[in-house]
């Protein structure tokens, strides 16, 4: 099982998003993504579309204004 | 949650070590709403005009961060993500918006006096539509909208200062060539007030159907994306 983790810091929405729709794309299943964003409007659109995409997902507030998402690649 | 919890706990980095203490925010917040009320309240010795400015604006900030409503996102997470809770929630803003302002506006005609906001009835032409265009464009390199560009930069995220930067530039930079668009593109359209063409009753009917029929467009979309 492989963890990637994906600095998205300092990067306004759509940025993180469609970087971690690019990075998910090229994963094995079972593999976890950890995607390290600051923007609050990434916050709701990327766990959204993992979701909508058939992934676990988890939000971890990891300081203020920083969160971690967390996502385990399904299928 | 019990799957949930797990995922946290699998990851081998862990990001509890390295996690600093969080602040305790609460003294600030408590600091602040003091400071706010107290500036309204001086504010509202001036004039009271001043004072529900200021609380409108600091109203709607909050509802913008915390609902994280977004208008850029509404209409760039359907071709991104497809998904359209947003932009249906736009929409029901939009039908909303339509309902008070058709009842404020109706309200003052049949008083007999002039109807508020009537200067925002402005000329509809190509200049519209290419505009909207450009505008939709700047937003979604941006990050954000107007509203959404100032939230951010209060929420601290220093990135979109650059871009609340420039769109200051732009928006000095408009309003300075204002008047020549106005002379040659903008008042070459043509001024639409929808109940002038519809009636009151037609108009509302008009507007609102319009709006559902794109909030059932927009769920319809969301289930065609979820089924690929």
């Amino acid at each position: 099982m492989n963890e990637v983790i994906l600095d998205c810091l300092g990067e306004a929405c759509p940025v993180p998003l469609v970087k971690a729709q690019n990075k998910i794309a090229e994963m094995n299943i079972g593999d976890i993504l950890i995607v390290q964003i600051d923007h609050s409007c990434a916050m709701k659109n990327l766990p959204e579309w993992a979701r909508k995409d058939g992934h676990n997902v988890e939000v971890e507030e990891v300081d203020d204004g920083e969160w971690e998402v967390i996502i385990e690649k399904l299928k | 949650m019990a799957e949930q919890s797990s995922l946290a706990s699998r990851r081998s980095s862990s990001s509890a070590s390295r996690r600093k203490p969080k602040k305790n925010q609460i003294p600030i917040g408590v600091a602040l709403v003091i400071i706010i009320v107290a500036i309204g309240i001086y504010l509202g010795t001036k004039s009271g005009q001043l004072a529900l400015y200021w609380t409108l604006g600091i109203s709607f900030g909050v509802i913008l961060q915390k609902g994280r409503f977004c208008f850029t996102a509404s209409m760039r997470d359907p071709y991104l993500t497809g998904g359209t809770s947003l932009t249906r929630a736009v929409l029901i803003a939009f039908a909303i918006a339509t309902i008070g302002f058709a009842a404020i506006k109706y309200g003052y005609q049949s008083m007999g006096l002039p109807m508020p906001g009537m200067s925002y009835v402005a000329p509809v032409s190509l200049g519209t539509v290419f505009g909207a265009f450009i505008f939709g464009i700047g937003m979604v390199i941006a990050g954000g909208c107007a509203s959404g560009t100032l939230m951010r930069v209060g929420e601290g995220f220093h990135m979109q200062i650059l871009s609340l930067l420039f769109f200051i530039i732009g928006s000095l930079w408009g309003a300075h060539d204002f008047g020549w668009w106005k002379l040659n593109v903008i008042s070459k359209g043509k001024e639409v007030f929808l109940p002038d063409v519809f009636g009151w009753a037609g108009a509302l009917f008009v507007q609102l159907t319009i709006i559902v029929l794109l909030y059932i467009a927009a769920e319809k979309y969301e289930e065609k994306r979820k089924a690929q």
